[in-house]
């Protein structure tokens, strides 16, 4: 415990040093804000148009849709501000040695990895997303109680922690094969499936998004608590699929720094 | 190398041996570009699916399922034929200073990125059109009729619409010269293109008022004109005399935007390091 709570002092520092630092570089703020509105904007026509020819898109109404894409956006966000400057910059680490540096480091180096780096200006990205699934919510015509916001407060705790893993996964790869550079593109190819509930795939892209890559269910879970659609049952599974998402990244770290030789090896 | 001395000769030389480079530095890529093969095709995918469960009830304004099918894996060759990275590259050029290199070679940067766009797009075309042909093996719906003299088409149309496509998006780009945000204008035009290029659905399904903006800019002569030559949409000679005509005019536009942007932006450059 002592270990952890060392890494969390380190980790303080390293964010205010951050925060210094991006505090330079304002006009990224709004230029960034800009992007999330415009893509927001752009993402929401493509449902429009959706809708233009359907009166329901798997089941999902169009309220019910477009809280989905607040909370894509919003996990999208978690990604930018976390994942993509943290653990998405291992691979070149790894491949240059600068992970040494980590190592000889008295803190966790999963959680160094993880955390050292926050692009806080994406944090607007999740604010801007779970206002839009609040304000879907609202014209849903849906009330809100107890059991819709703890549940949609576990699962979507449950989503980062999926995502997470994914990306523990992919950019251990870096560990066995160099050349992994722009696995985080991969990522965000599959994750565009997320976009859409997953019910309203045809079966064959319903088996590899659903069951082979199950990217999907990232959004359309945390989509389900707001819109009534989740029973209790699978809120449970989805909880134990969380932590067991967490032990398994933890495994795989575990496994894959045994791999580790350093750029000279 | 045999070289004689005509000027001609020489140009075609240099292009060869830029083309052979930018292949092999590919080459060595080979995982990325399967990488970017599977982010280009995801988006055509995940469009089909849905709008494969949407026509489940019936045809949407005239399009099958199959017609779906045939549209989607349109947009993903075409759109693997058309896309353009270009702007990215010039941002670093200028930003690193590879730029000033390039400026002392006997042969303009454009050429360069023109050889790179060949090599990668030739192969990665090629790789997609496979897949096609083996996905309309084992898959009806994929298949489009057979017809050479159309496929011939469209063929000059996806080159003409990767040659427009390549000058908006280095135009573009050279506008780095005098902002740091160029690609941001790139990625701008990526998402109108989204709609008014017919990437996320067939022109015909969007609102009228919005084809009919369309009409008068370059984008739906970059993906959706070549895919309807594809899939025999468009048929008629009055539609091919029309397509082909925006696809050449806006060809000229591009061309001479590029011209004025690269005349100027060398000036500029050249200022601000003097």
């Amino acid at each position: 415990m002592t270990s952890l709570r060392r890494t969390i002092v380190v980790l303080r520092a390293f964010w205010q040093l951050n925060w210094l630092e991006e505090l330079q570089y304002r006009g990224n703020f709004i230029a960034s804000l800009l992007g999330t509105v415009f893509w927001l904007a752009m993402a929401m026509l493509t449902v429009a148009l959706y809708f233009r020819h359907t009166a329901s898109l798997g089941g999902w109404q169009f309220w019910d849709v477009v809280v989905l894409l607040g909370i894509f956006n919003a996990l999208a966000g978690v990604v930018e501000t976390v994942f993509r400057p943290g653990i998405g910059h291992l691979p070149s680490d790894v491949r240059s040695g600068a992970l040494d540096l980590v190592l000889v480091r008295p803190v966790d180096a999963q959680f160094y990895v993880s955390f050292r780096r926050l692009d806080v200006w994406r944090l607007a990205d999740v604010v801007l997303g779970l206002a839009l699934a609040a304000y879907a919510f609202a014209q849903s015509g849906r009330s809100v109680n107890a059991w819709v916001i703890i549940s949609f407060v576990v699962t979507f705790a449950v989503a980062i922690a999926v995502v997470y893993a994914i990306w523990v996964a992919l950019m251990s790869l870096a560990f066995w094969f160099v050349a992994v550079e722009n696995m985080a593109a991969l990522f965000d190819a599959l994750f565009e499936a997320a976009r859409n509930p997953v019910s309203a795939y045809p079966g064959a892209l319903r088996f590899l998004f659903v069951y082979l890559i199950p990217i999907a269910w990232t959004t359309t879970i945390p989509a389900s608590a707001l819109t009534g659609r989740l029973q209790p049952a699978l809120a449970m599974w989805a909880l134990a699929v969380g932590i067991a998402a967490l032990g398994a990244s933890r495994l795989l770290w575990r496994a894959a720094l045994k791999r580790y030789t350093s750029a000279g090896g | 190398m045999n070289r004689d001395a005509s000027p001609v000769a020489a140009f075609r030389d240099q292009y060869a041996e830029l083309m052979r480079s930018a292949f092999l530095i590919d080459l060595q890529y080979r995982a990325s570009i399967a990488i970017w093969l599977i982010w280009g095709i995801t988006e055509p995918i995940i469009s089909l699916g849905i709008w494969w469960s949407i026509a489940a009830a019936g045809a949407v304004d005239g399009y099958t399922r199959e017609a779906f099918a045939q549209y989607f894996f349109g947009v993903a060759l075409v759109n693997q034929a058309t896309l353009s990275w270009d702007a990215w590259n010039i941002d670093r050029w200028i930003r690193e200073g590879e730029m000033n290199y390039r400026l002392t070679r006997p042969i303009a940067p454009i050429h360069e990125a023109i050889a790179d766009n060949i090599a990668y797009k030739g192969p990665t075309a090629a790789i997609i059109l496979t897949a096609w042909l083996v996905a309309a093996v084992f898959w009806p719906a994929a298949r489009i009729p057979f017809d050479p003299g159309r496929w011939m088409l469209a063929i000059v149309a996806i080159m003409l619409a990767a040659a427009i496509r390549f000058l908006n998006g280095y135009a573009t780009g050279l506008l780095a010269f005098w902002t740091t945000r160029a690609t941001a204008l790139v990625e701008l035009q990526f998402g109108i293109s989204l709609f008014l290029s017919g990437r996320i659905a067939p022109l015909s399904l969007l609102p009228p008022r919005v084809v009919h903006v369309a009409e008068y800019l370059w984008f739906p002569y970059v993906v959706s004109f070549p895919v309807e030559v594809l899939t025999g949409a468009v048929h008629t000679t009055a539609e091919y005399a029309r397509g082909f005509a925006g696809q050449v005019i806006w060809l000229v536009i591009w061309l001479l935007l590029y011209a004025l942007v690269w005349s100027r932006g060398r000036r500029h450059y050249g200022a601000v390091g003097g």
